[in-house]
């Protein structure tokens, strides 16, 4: 009964409300804005909010959390740049939509999804905390190399030119990751003697100039066409068409929650393997995926909202952080006297269940202010070209800048951006690239880990993918995408009556 | 109208950037807002417990402290970012103990001696833990079983330099072990693999594994110093059960704020009465305490020797151990 009192708290109380409404405000800018990350922002509320009482301060950091990480998709929609990297996997086909001139309408169901996302998320937050942080410790650094495998594999799946082209350029991004210090050595890798290569490749400018700048200048390039009129009625998914979807919005929201709760992993790789996952499970999209279809929206919206409320599993169960956001409010946690840890729900419950509360109020927020400022959001799709674009470009320069204050992060981006200018000349997906700067370090770090903790016998490392059932699973589901991949198996399932498809639930 | 409301938002963002660069100051110290630029990302230790601090120390200096993360190659790029600001004060580094090993790490050419300490904050004592349900349950049981496997026994580690591996590698020299140390990304990420039982010990700052011991979810083998702790005082200090350790400990991270050297005196002294101050406010001290953290509040020509010790301390150790690249008396590092 307690409990449900410290739920109902910031319903009732309304600096609470008001304070969690203005945090998803605020985040929801911050999230659109290309580099403004929220990990940033969460950061700066700490100094900002020390002196006021804990509650306070939860509900502006939960509101700035939900906000960002939906922020993000908005400009990843409208104008092709991720605005945060869980917004990745929605610029696939979120982009090609509103080339169709139905940006509002994929605006309209990634808000949707990314409610019942949310509210997925949160329910599994509430209910299911203590077995899931349990379950999320077994991964051991061999889990979570599998699992970095599973996420480059997207490749093969992702952008719609050769697959060739489409691998090397996941190469390339793979070996730009290892640019720095070596992580567990220390020796310096392609810097050249330079500092500022040291601490390597950040992916966020490379993110912001392959998406945003590469896609500036490839409109340049193609003269002064007419901006693409927007359609502006209907905005507002129907119940039908969301109930239609509901199976999909399930499937990825568990696939985020289950990524998120893992610490170390984040909504970024939660909607990169979600939209992997629909792409492989949706038999009949509404159109070929990276064309614009609804369901390659619905996939990596839903899951990245739903790994909020996996993020905090593991940080409130055992004050492990489940991302970088998490581990910036136990930093805040502490400062308010608190000590985060596994005593944490025992000693202090109503810390928990106000940060249920104000991320369910937070999800319904954005919710009604996206969908009720939608239209304005629309005009900027109508921007004529030669205004937008060098808009673009000044954002990201701004936004890369305000990352980490570093001005050879802008001279990164801008490299990325006409890297990008020329691959997309050449046919070669940016996609790919950035999924390799992300998940190479990923691989790398927890291979080597995993190797290191085999004695570095390549034996005894299959040995142990043997031997532990997490382990053993990942890799069947590899497999299992290697295969149905592979030309003679797609024919033979084909002729099969679809025997191969259908299971592939990852 | 979202183009104007974008524009409002670009050039407020300009605007604070052409903040943050700033200009050369004259006139009384300070007349605008200083920046602070923390060595490590956001939530880390050295994150908190620099966030923590300013908000106390600003009303002493009448000015605003911006904060900004420079994370990377442990810490040398926010060093060398301050370094290359002028000496006038309005650039403080927030910075952990790294640096002490920067030289003989091949990491760097600039560390603590080319800035003036403000304020040495406090120190992170080190604890060895293991799961709850280990076999091991002493520090000698742990020292004699990774003696008879040489190189077998898991320990987990933040990589080159940090205190885990400064730790682990006194245990090599002292008591001749060989560990198969695996790398993590920080001591959250290398508890959690022990937790889950992919390792089998981590030298750990108490900090992170504080909460954790009192959940008795993990178990304290040893505390790598010459005393108990006050908050754990069932730990055994590492002298107790070997006292040929007594020459290496205490051994810990810490934490503090600095200047780029030739700053002048009087910018220097006000920096630090008012950090001095906000160490000193209990609110302070209650938030030290909470993170098990010892206050140390050092200042002055004490916390210069302070930081030339934990300098001298970690190279020679380091060359000892056959981990460092170049040998502490390249630069003229004096034997501890």
């Amino acid at each position: 009964m307690e409990n449900l009192q410290y739920f109902l708290l910031p319903f009732l109380d309304l600096k609470l409300l008001s304070l969690t409404i203005v945090g998803t405000f605020a985040g929801m800018w911050v999230g659109a804005i290309p580099g403004l990350s929220v990990t940033m922002a969460a950061s700066l509320l700490i100094s900002f909010t020390f002196a006021w009482d804990l509650n306070s301060a939860l509900a502006l950091i939960c509101g700035v959390y939900m906000g960002g990480v939906y922020g993000g998709s908005i400009t990843a929609i409208l104008i092709n740049v991720p605005g945060a990297p869980a917004a990745i996997a929605t610029v696939f086909d979120g982009y090609p939509l509103a080339q169709r001139g139905e940006a509002g309408r994929a605006i309209g169901l990634a808000t949707t999804v990314s409610l019942l996302g949310g509210l997925i998320g949160i329910a599994f937050l509430a209910f299911g905390a203590p077995i899931l942080s349990k379950f999320a410790l077994k991964f051991s650094p061999r889990d979570y190399f599998l699992l970095g495998v599973m996420g480059i594999l997207l490749i093969t799946s992702m952008g719609h030119g050769s697959t060739i082209k489409g691998i090397i350029a996941g190469t390339v991004g793979v070996l730009l990751s290892m640019v720095g210090l070596d992580p567990s050595t220390g020796e310096l890798r392609y810097t050249f003697g330079t500092v500022y290569l040291m601490q390597g490749i950040s992916f966020i400018p490379a993110m912001i100039g392959l998406f945003g700048v590469s896609e500036a200048l490839f409109q340049v390039r193609g003269g002064t066409l007419p901006p693409i009129k927007q359609m502006v009625d209907k905005v507002i998914p129907d119940f039908k068409s969301i109930v239609k979807h509901i199976p999909l919005v399930i499937r990825s929201s568990l696939i985020g929650v289950w990524i998120g709760a893992l610490p170390g992993t984040g909504g970024d790789v939660a909607a990169l393997i979600a939209y992997d996952n629909a792409k492989r499970t949706v038999k009949n999209p509404s159109r070929p995926f990276g064309q614009g279809a609804y369901e390659g929206v619905i996939a990596p919206e839903s899951a990245n909202n739903a790994a909020i409320g996996g993020a905090f599993i593991p940080m409130l169960t055992l004050g492990i952080p489940g991302d970088a956001v998490t581990a910036i409010i136990i930093g805040a946690l502490f400062i308010h006297g608190l000590k985060p840890g596994p005593l944490l729900m025992i000693e202090t419950p109503q810390v928990f269940w106000i940060i249920v509360s104000c991320l369910i109020i937070s999800a319904i927020t954005m919710v009604i202010l996206v969908l009720s400022t939608l239209k304005v959001f629309l005009k900027v799709v109508e921007i004529p070209k030669n205004m937008l674009m060098p808009m673009i470009v000044m954002l990201s320069v701004v936004g890369t800048y305000a990352i980490q204050n570093s001005l050879t992060d802008v001279y990164c981006m801008l490299a990325f951006g006409i890297l990008g200018y020329f691959m997309r000349l050449y046919g070669y997906a940016v996609g790919p690239m950035v999924l390799g700067l992300i998940l190479g370090p990923v691989i790398e770090t927890n291979f080597r880990r995993s190797m290191q903790m085999a004695e570095n016998n390549p034996l005894a490392f299959i040995g142990d993918i043997f031997s532990h059932p997490i382990s053993f699973v990942l890799s069947l589901a590899i497999i299992y995408m290697i295969v149905s991949q592979v030309g003679i198996f797609k024919s033979l399932s084909k002729k099969g009556g679809g025997s191969f498809n259908g299971k592939g639930n990852g | 109208m979202f183009c104007k409301r974008l524009l409002a938002l670009m050039s407020l963002a300009l605007g604070l950037a052409f903040m943050v660069l700033g200009g050369v100051a004259l006139a009384e110290y300070p007349e605008k807002d200083i920046n602070g630029i923390i060595q490590w990302g956001a939530g880390g230790a050295t994150d908190v417990i620099s966030r923590a601090i300013t908000p106390l120390a600003e009303p002493y200096l009448g000015k605003k402290i911006i904060l900004v993360n420079k994370p990377g190659a442990t810490g040398a790029i926010a060093t060398t970012y301050v370094y290359n600001q002028p000496a006038d004060g309005y650039t403080l580094l927030f910075g952990a103990e790294n640096p002490s090993m920067y030289k003989v790490l091949g990491l760097s050419e600039i560390d603590y001696g080319d800035f003036e300490p403000i304020i040495i904050i406090g120190a992170v004592p080190n604890v060895t833990v293991v799961k709850a349900d280990s076999k091991y349950k002493s520090f000698k049981e742990f020292i004699e079983d990774a003696k008879a496997n040489p190189g077998k026994v898991k320990i987990a580690f933040t990589g080159v330099g940090g205190a885990p591996h400064v730790v682990s590698s006194i245990m090599k020299v002292v008591s001749g072990v060989e560990f198969n140390a695996v790398e993590f990304p920080g001591e959250g990420p290398g508890l959690t693999a022990l937790l889950g039982g992919h390792v089998d010990a981590m030298p750990s700052g108490i900090a992170p594994a504080a909460e954790f011991l009192r959940a008795k979810m993990l178990r304290g083998l040893m505390v790598f110093d010459k005393k108990r702790l006050m908050a754990f005082p069932d730990i055994p200090a590492i002298t107790e059960i070997y006292p040929e350790y007594e020459k290496y400990v205490p051994y810990y991270p810490w934490y503090g704020v600095f200047v780029k050297k030739g700053t002048p005196k009087e910018i220097v002294d006000k920096l630090t009465q008012a950090f001095k101050k906000a160490f000193d406010d209990p609110k302070y001290q209650e938030f030290l305490a909470k993170r098990d953290t010892i206050p140390l509040g050092l200042t002055g020509k004490e916390a210069r020797e302070f930081v030339d010790r934990q300098r001298s301390l970690a190279s020679w150790l380091m060359w000892e151990a056959g981990a460092a690249k170049r040998s502490p008396e390249e630069f003229k590092i004096p034997k501890p």
